[in-house]
């Protein structure tokens, strides 16, 4: 197997149409190799003779539920399994996740929430991200080079190191990029604490991170203020 | 339990006071009849007149005509002895009534009887009248008491009215308990039904009849319930079958949907349309998820994950994702203000529901505001609540939408936009706090949520935060 592709998936769904359709999202999505079946029956079959390497599963089928069919599979192999239901009651929710099943998608969904979801839970049961060496980014911001590998910021030849709070908040700024963080989650993260209890750090660690981002950090271009709620960083160029 | 105590008091005090009146009463009615009838017996007084109605007159008697008729209608006979003890006049004297006295005879019979008749005399100038009544008209008893007990006896009365009122006091007491006793299921049962609890009080006793009528009572009570309670379940069953059913077929159409909107053979405007039936379906997608949340907060059958949280960290991540979601903040501009003492509060609740009323909140502002409106969310505490108001500068609601989220019971019928804001007054009630909306004298509107929320170091006083329903909510409780 050499990525989440060649991962052969099993699709139990009662409804032809909707088995067709989900077929057709994950062809386009780069997968190859499916499996279908339209009941518990079926499903068990397909199961034992194709051995799929993840399963989608409706919960209501016409010869049984999926939550007792999912602990038959999870009994004989750890193949991941995405619940697809038409219920949305909390509890099936809590059901389907708490015995054990990897998502649970609530119908309707869209085409690319079934993809990106298949494909989290793929990648963490094939390709763990321990045994992936994935680089962290490098930015610019205006004509500056932001290199989180490195912690630094380069301007003009000459380059300041973030300290590890400086580092943390920008890392969290720059994955909501163009988005407002509250601060209350900056709090959260960078001091696992409230904001009432490290508002005026958070301040203090924003305005020395202006002063090494921002050309003139009395008047912010990329780290921006958004009054009353938080920060948002913008005008990110991808390296 | 109180009412039965007030009853038992006001039985007991009116028990006590009929007694006294009565023993009053025949106090009275006795010493009335007594005076009447001894003034009638007693006769003394006619004793005299008729004394003074006999003349001397040179050794000789005679009667005055009145003197006549009053020995005539009270005695049968009269004689008059003389310092002797002969007679030395009489009237109507019976044959064995001598005719001759001596002192000791005269003395015996003074008082009492003579020969049977029934006798009153009088000291007539030397010697003595004697009157003599029929023998067995007149009952006669001689009253005698030691001094001091007479003297005592205003005490020894005043005492005995006492005792008396005591006695019927405890009385009334021994005969109230015992009817409060029989009382006492019934106000039990009462209270029960109340309560909404089943009732069954056995049939027998003082009271049977009454604990029979509760008994039925309850019972119909019971049943109604039932089915009320049937009907919210299959109504909300009714609702989450539907929207199940939709749910798989409209995946297909989303599913195609955004296929085909994606679909770089299809020319642009075929994609275009391809959005819009997207995008059409997400709305409907929406509006079913709308509708089983309403209708399970509608009937408490919506399960509370509760946790506890910030007020103002929920209100700021709300109105972030507005503006995160790409909101035209030039037309609806929003400010969030965190009142004093407001940072600090922490509900326990359902995080995701309360931002549900908030967003749904903001989100009704918006929509009724096409020409743009600035919107402000403001936490503060208030009392034992926290207070989360949603105002805006815009039109402000419409006065039929106002009067229906107003009503304390089930609400007018509501068309769509007015689902988000049925949902918000569910969510609140559910919290056991209320939502509520007015519109601004300066214009536009404002809906408030009062959850509520202990406020740290503050006795918690003034109203506290009740769903004008009045009714316990199953999953406020949870």
């Amino acid at each position: 197997m050499k990525d989440i592709y060649d991962c052969k998936i099993l699709i139990v769904d009662d409804e032809p149409e909707l088995r067709k359709m989900v077929g057709e999202i994950l062809r386009e999505a780069g997968f190859y190799r499916l499996i279908q079946a339209e009941n518990c029956a079926a499903a068990r079959r397909a199961f034992s003779s194709g051995r799929p390497d993840a399963v989608i599963l409706d919960v209501m089928l016409p010869d049984g539920d999926g939550f007792s069919l999912m602990r038959e599979f999870r009994a004989a192999s750890p193949a991941p399994v995405l619940f697809l239901s038409a219920k949305d009651e909390d509890e099936d929710r809590l059901l389907g996740l708490g015995l054990g099943a990897d998502d649970y998608i609530t119908k309707p969904f869209l085409p690319r929430e079934l993809t990106l979801r298949l494909q989290a839970i793929l990648s963490r049961a094939y390709f763990p991200a321990v045994l992936r060496e994935k680089p962290r980014p490098v930015f610019f911001l205006g004509g500056r080079k932001i290199d989180l590998n490195r912690g630094t910021v380069e301007s003009g030849g000459e380059s300041r190191v973030l300290t590890a709070k400086e580092f943390a908040l920008l890392g969290k700024l720059y994955e909501n990029r163009g988005r407002i963080v509250t601060f209350d989650s900056l709090c959260r993260d960078v001091w696992g604490d409230d904001l009432s209890a490290c508002e005026n750090t958070l301040m203090v660690h924003i305005r020395r991170l202006r002063e090494k981002i921002e050309p003139d950090p009395s008047a912010p271009r990329y780290l921006l203020t958004a009054r009353g709620l938080g920060y948002r960083l913008t005008g990110v160029t991808e390296a | 339990m109180k009412s039965i105590a007030k009853i038992l008091s006001r039985y007991v005090l009116s028990a006590a006071g009929v007694a006294l009146i009565l023993l009053l009463l025949n106090l009275t009615a006795f010493y009335a009849w007594m005076m009447k009838n001894a003034d009638d017996t007693s006769g003394q007084g006619r004793v005299s007149a008729i004394a003074q109605a006999l003349k001397e007159k040179d050794g000789a008697y005679s009667l005055t005509p009145e003197g006549e008729k009053m020995i005539d209608g009270r005695f049968a006979w009269a004689m008059l002895l003389d310092g002797e003890g002969n007679a030395v006049w009489s009237r109507n004297l019976p044959g064995d009534v001598k005719r001759k006295y001596t002192v000791a005879e005269a003395a015996s019979f003074s008082r009492w009887y003579l020969n049977g008749y029934p006798v009153s005399v009088w000291r007539y100038s030397q010697g003595l009248l004697v009157l003599g009544a029929p023998k067995g008209s007149l009952w006669k008893y001689q009253v005698q008491f030691p001094e001091k007990v007479l003297r005592s006896a205003p005490a020894w009365l005043t005492g005995t009215l006492i005792a008396n009122c005591a006695a019927a006091v405890i009385l009334a007491l021994l005969f109230g308990l015992r009817l409060i006793r029989s009382l006492k299921p019934l106000a039990q049962g009462i209270e029960d039904m109340a309560r909404k609890q089943p009732v069954f009080l056995p049939p027998g006793g003082l009271l049977g009849d009454l604990a029979e009528k509760l008994n039925d009572t309850s019972r119909l009570l019971q049943e109604q319930e039932a089915f009320l309670q049937k009907r919210d379940t299959v109504r909300t069953h009714w609702i989450a079958g539907v929207s199940h059913d939709i749910r798989t077929p409209l995946s297909v159409v989303m599913g195609y949907a955004s296929h085909l909107e994606e679909s770089p053979a299809l020319p642009e405007p075929e994609r275009e349309k391809a959005r819009v039936i997207r995008r059409q379906s997400e709305r409907i997608r929406a509006l079913i998820n709308d509708l089983n949340l309403a209708s399970k907060l509608e009937y408490d059958m919506q399960p509370l994950r509760r946790s506890k949280f910030r007020p103002a960290e929920l209100v700021r991540a709300a109105a972030a994702d507005f503006l995160n979601r790409g909101l035209d903040v030039s037309r609806y501009p929003i400010e969030v203000t965190v009142k004093e003492g407001a940072q600090e509060l922490v509900l326990n609740g359902d995080r995701e529901l309360v931002q549900r009323a908030v967003s749904n909140l903001i989100q009704n502002s918006i929509r009724h505001n096409p020409d743009g409106c600035a919107v402000t969310v403001c936490v503060e505490p208030l009392y034992s609540c926290c207070k989360i108001s949603v105002r805006d500068s815009g039109s402000g609601f419409p006065q039929k939408v106002l009067r229906a989220i107003s009503a304390p019971i089930t609400p007018e019928p509501l068309d769509s936009h007015g689902l988000g804001l049925t949902i918000v007054r569910g969510i609140a009630r559910a919290h056991g706090g209320k939502a509520e909306f007015r519109n601004l004298p300066q214009g536009g509107g404002e809906a408030s949520l009062l959850l509520p929320c202990p406020v740290p170091e503050q006795e918690s006083k003034g109203p506290i935060c009740r769903d004008n329903r009045g009714r316990t909510n199953p999953g406020s409780r949870s």
